[in-house]
């Protein structure tokens, strides 16, 4: 048996298949960013982003969009973790279910529901206007707090699994062996909890970062003007201005931030996995 | 006697913090929860009314959309998109985790690394990429082309949970049938697949979910006349935001509850040690 080359047999068509629907529309795209219409080599449409303020402004919303809506997902996603890591299976196999429905549905629904909850009479308001007995109007939609209220929603499952993972393989002699000792539990948390969660921890906050960067919906759905982030962008030169270079540089320019933090989180990866952490 | 004193006190503070982080867990189901569940006594409450809990319970929305011939056509088209491309992903995607888990082949690495970009590379370039090349063949805004690009975007979300499940089998099933004389073809489809059932089942409700949820890829590839509902809700909460939305987003959430319990009970390990 050609076992050396038996794999291909099977990963033959799947690999065609992406070949020519995923790698070569994408390469069509570095293309399409470094030619003119008439298909000379250009980096025009790189200078032309460089010297945009439209594009500039919209680099920094994106970085800061990102990481802000990450920690606040890890803030809120942590707690989570840590009460299905205390759960015996059977129970956090129950509990699990209400991450995992929220985590399988529509972005569109959580979308539509928050422009119902969020709006200037929204439910929120109603509800905040009852409590505080005069009417309260807090603008809450279509503005960075709005967007922030979106991601994170959609954000802190993402958190969940990679953080609960960490948590689950911590050595539970260690916790015996601590309160034995008679370290207190904020101690505990601190000593021991969150520094052998760190692995999961580094590895939620880097995917949910790298997600964030290319959010589309939640932005332009739950966003103001000036919360328009790179995805945004190119949809904009794409079907609005029908600038299919500038589209396409923003597209590769976003490519390339996305692998480096990959490849850094891959890197953080290896080290966090040497031997004496457990995996 | 102290011992038991301080044992007391242990526990008590060991009650307390255990309470807080209850109750922190707890605001934050609330959090998750409330987006995905709200949408069910919203959409019972009648023309966009926007009280809760709603004044009057009715299924007038209800009403609205099944009789409203542009939502069920796009309703319709999802479905549509969505059942092709699973069997399409399953067709190339269910070998090829077969292959990448069993066999050592040269340039394995770069096959992994193009199977997986779709979920490694931001969904907007990987639309712009398909917009302008769909363009220049032509074939943009046709269902065709919206299953082609929705076959290669899940089928990294299906490989990931069959790999895991063929990475559970016992090689040794499948030496034990080569050896009796059984060819690839038999040992695959009466020794390998059988096996992997649930898998395959929790594989395929994924990309079909992944299929009917995606809005951006078809954002970018469909024409008015081959709009999926991602598409048509999208524009809907841009525009209009029209009431009858909100059956649908509650029709959503019963179906991805739906998903959720037949996918955790197939995979009683996968829920709870492991993401999905």
């Amino acid at each position: 048996m050609n076992a050396r080359n038996e794999g291909w047999l099977y990963v033959g068509p799947a690999t065609l298949f992406l070949f020519l629907v995923m790698l070569v529309p994408l390469a069509y795209v570095v293309y399409t960013s470094v030619t003119t219409a008439s298909g000379d080599f250009s980096l025009a449409s790189y200078q032309r982003l460089l010297s945009s303020d439209l594009f500039k402004r919209t680099l920094l919303t994106t970085f800061q969009i990102s990481i802000v809506a990450s920690l606040a997902s890890l803030v809120l996603g942590y707690p989570i973790a840590l009460h299905l890591a205390k759960q015996t299976p059977r129970k956090r196999a129950l509990y699990m279910v209400l991450v995992l429905v929220p985590f399988w549905t529509s972005i569109l629904v959580k979308s539509y529901a928050f422009t119902v909850l969020l709006g200037r009479v929204g439910l929120v308001n109603q509800f905040l206007s009852f409590m505080a007995g005069s009417s309260v109007q807090l603008p809450m939609l279509f503005n960075r707090f709005g967007v922030m209220v979106g991601m994170t929603n959609y954000l802190i499952p993402f958190i969940v699994f990679p953080v609960l993972a960490s948590l689950l393989a911590i050595d539970q002699s260690l916790y015996r062996a601590s309160e034995i000792m008679g370290a207190k539990p904020p101690r505990i948390f601190f000593r021991i909890t969150f520094p052998l969660s760190l692995p999961g921890v580094a590895a939620g906050v880097l995917s949910t970062t790298v997600m964030s960067m290319g959010f589309f919906v939640i932005p332009a759905l739950l966003g103001g003007r000036q919360d328009v982030m790179m995805s945004n962008l190119v949809d904009f030169y794409t079907r609005e201005t029908m600038d299919w270079n500038m589209a396409s540089a923003i597209g590769v320019i976003l490519l390339g931030i996305v692998t480096l933090v990959a490849i850094a989180a891959d890197q953080a990866k290896r080290f966090g996995s040497r031997p004496g952490v457990p995996a | 006697m102290s011992i038991i004193a301080s044992r007391g006190v242990v526990d008590r503070q060991a009650n307390f913090y255990g309470g807080v982080r209850n109750l922190l867990a707890a605001a934050v189901y609330a959090f998750i929860l409330i987006p995905t569940l709200i949408v069910i006594p919203i959409s019972l409450g009648g023309q966009g009314e926007l009280s809760f809990p709603p004044r009057v319970w009715t299924f007038e929305l209800y009403g609205q959309l099944f009789s409203s011939t542009s939502w069920m056509t796009s309703i319709l088209q999802s479905v549509k998109v969505a059942v092709i491309t699973t069997l399409a992903s399953m067709l190339i995607g269910i070998p090829a985790s077969y292959g990448l888990v069993r066999f050592e082949f040269p340039g394995k690495k770069f096959v992994m690394l193009l199977l997986m970009s779709p979920i490694l590379v931001p969904v907007i370039v990987i639309s712009l990429g398909l917009y302008l090349y769909l363009s220049r063949l032509q074939i943009v805004g046709t269902t065709a082309g919206l299953v082609a690009s929705h076959t290669a975007y899940v089928v990294p979300f299906m490989m990931m949970t069959v790999m895991a499940g063929v990475k559970k089998l016992d090689p040794a099933l499948e030496f034990a049938a080569t050896i009796m004389g059984a060819s690839r073809l038999t040992v695959f489809f009466k020794v390998v697949l059988p096996q992997l059932r649930p898998s395959l089942l929790a594989g395929a409700l994924f990309a079909f979910l992944v299929s009917f949820d995606e809005v951006v890829i078809a954002w970018f590839l469909t024409s008015p006349a081959t709009t999926t509902l991602p598409v048509k809700m999208y524009s809907s909460i841009q525009w209009d935001i029209s009431p009858v939305i909100a059956a649908v987003s509650a029709l959503l959430t019963v179906l991805s509850v739906v998903f959720c319990l037949i996918s955790v009970m197939f995979q009683p390990q996968a829920a709870t040690d492991s993401a999905p």
